[in-house]
């Protein structure tokens, strides 16, 4: 088991209050680490603070540290970090131009590629890793605001997964989904733990117990447990959890 | 108090609503017809706005004013664009939100109130007399592009504004860095916006005479401008003129040559709107 992001003693505020308190959390490579928890208890905060996508928010402040492969995210350059620690959000964000041209944006912006034939590549293999390219080979130059949502979704992680990442970060990626495109976006998730290595927030109980290998309960910014998915969901340690899964919950 | 039944005193309402309407119109109305009855005649002659004036404006056309009118104005927008986009780009991307920010933003929506002969007697000082550009055609384009700048600044804040916030965080979130999140996702979905306001400045400024009259406008050039550094005619100072200061005019060139200033900005206006609702319609988000 190699530990790809090491959180310690983490604690973020907005505006001084606290959102998140002293969290201790490891997770591993080439995993999915679901994390549930009601809204407001700060899961939206973790992701944003792990690709620092929240270092432009001049009320937010943060405490503690974060390591990727042993490094200390937040001495990193903000660009490179965010290249190698993709974020997918709850709505999905096309860019208002053509399929083609969402997926190879930002590798033209960071320079990765040159030639056409190299970038029709990087297109169709991302497409296909985020099991798209069937649905929209036919017509990658068409708009990416007119594709249904779910398949804007996965273009979004196709966009991703364009820059060669090694971890995605997946917040709520289905809450405005329908079953199939659900099912659909898991299935993708699942092939991609192979490469990457993800975290996916979810208010779906079900969703963390379907696709993760391990899972986290957070609680009002505390993380409540973290276990391994089977054993968390057969018998969790803290009541809260307990109440939680079984619906119990508010 | 005499008491109105409901009924009547909502139709009394309407009623004067729609009068009060009616009355905001009705000039508007009047002088374009006014102007277009007696003014299309001489219009319609083309050579009144292909010919020099002559014999002492009494004859001949207003080429002169009209190339003079078009010079300042396209001049004008070449420096008020960048500068007018770049503070914009300022404000709305990179300013952080204090008092420093606020006094500027403040500053901008009151320079657009500072009447337009203080804009002329600033041009005077600066560009004329300091930077001895003389009066001329820069002198006067530069005093113009100080007077739209703080519109261009405002709409082109605007447009910037209206690019969805969500856009600029999927480009980040890619490491895509924040500068060229704006060149190639913010600027491109705000360009539309930016240019219709910037053609609607524009129109604006074709008709002023004052921020001109020290700066760049001469009475009568008996030829058409060989540089920038020249003077020019322009159409409402000419109409001015030709209106007030020389005797036993024709009536109807006056009227002319108004009808030809009315077109230049109406039209300016009539592109910006159709620029306006072409873009909102292909408009992709
Ligand atoms: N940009 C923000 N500014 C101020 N408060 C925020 C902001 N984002 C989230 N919060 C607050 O932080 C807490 C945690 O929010 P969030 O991380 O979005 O929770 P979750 O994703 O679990 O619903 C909430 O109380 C929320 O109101
Ligand atoms: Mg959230």
């Amino acid at each position: 088991m190699v530990d790809k992001i090491k959180v310690k003693n983490l604690s973020c505020y907005y505006n001084k209050k606290c959102v998140l308190e002293s969290l201790d959390i490891n997770i591993e490579q080439n995993k999915i680490l679901s994390i549930m928890g009601p809204a407001n208890s700060g899961k939206t905060t973790f992701l944003r603070t792990l690709n620092r996508m929240n270092d432009f928010n001049v009320n937010y402040l943060r405490k503690g540290e974060v390591y990727l492969d042993g490094y200390s995210i937040f001495c990193m350059n903000m660009e490179n970090l965010r290249k190698r620690v993709g974020m997918l959000f709850a709505m999905p964000i096309p860019l208002p131009m053509s399929i083609y041209e969402n997926i190879i944006y930002a590798p033209k912006c960071l320079n990765i590629i040159l030639s056409k034939s190299e970038q029709n590549i990087i297109v169709e293999q991302a497409l296909r890793d985020a099991s798209l390219w069937d649905e929209v080979k036919d017509r990658l130059n068409s708009s990416a605001m007119k594709i249904s949502g779910g398949q804007q979704q996965r273009l979004c992680i196709a966009r991703i997964l364009a820059v060669n990442p090694e971890i995605i970060l997946f917040d709520e990626p289905c809450s405005g989904l329908d079953p199939i495109s659900t099912a659909k976006v898991e299935e993708s998730m699942i092939e991609l733990k192979r490469k990457y290595t993800i975290v996916l927030v979810t208010n779906n109980v079900k969703q963390a117990s379907r696709v993760s290998d391990k899972t986290a309960f957070f609680l009002m910014g505390k993380l409540v447990e973290i276990n391994k998915t089977d054993e968390l969901f057969v018998s969790p340690k803290k009541k809260q959890t307990e109440d939680y899964i079984t619906g119990r919950f508010g | 108090m005499i008491k109105l039944s409901p009924k009547l005193s909502q139709k009394l309402s309407y009623l004067f609503l729609f009068l009060a309407t009616i009355l905001a119109i009705i000039p508007g109305v009047l002088i374009i017809s006014i102007i277009i009855a007696k003014g299309w005649s001489v219009f319609f002659t083309l050579k009144f706005l292909t010919s020099m004036p002559t014999s002492g404006m009494l004859k001949g056309g207003i080429l002169p004013a009209i190339i003079g009118t078009f010079l300042l104005v396209i001049i004008s927008i070449f420096f008020v664009l960048p500068i007018g986009v770049g503070a914009a780009i300022y404000l709305n991307e990179y300013s952080k939100n204090n008092l420093f920010t606020k006094i500027i933003k403040l500053a901008i929506i009151n320079l657009a109130g500072v009447p337009s002969i203080v804009y002329g007697l600033f041009g005077l000082g600066i560009f004329v007399i300091y930077l001895k550009l003389g009066v001329s055609i820069i002198a006067g384009a530069l005093t113009l592009s100080m007077m739209e700048l703080p519109v261009v600044i405002t709409t082109a804040y605007g447009a910037l504004n209206s690019v969805p916030l969500s856009f600029r965080e999927a480009s980040l979130s890619l490491g895509v860095s924040r500068w060229k999140t704006i060149v190639h996702i913010v600027l491109p979905n705000a360009i539309p916006g930016i240019l219709t306001g910037a053609v609607l400045s524009t129109a604006r400024i074709a008709g002023e005479t004052a921020p001109l009259l020290f700066t760049a406008v001469a009475f009568y050039t008996p030829h058409l401008p060989h540089s920038i550094r020249d003077q020019v005619m322009i159409l409402p100072y000419h109409l001015y003129i030709t209106a007030t200061q020389i005797p036993n005019m024709e009536e109807n060139r006056i009227f002319a040559t108004a009808l030809a200033l009315l077109i230049i900005v109406l039209s300016m206006n009539f592109i910006a709107i159709i620029a306006r609702i072409y873009f909102r319609k292909n408009r992709k988000w």
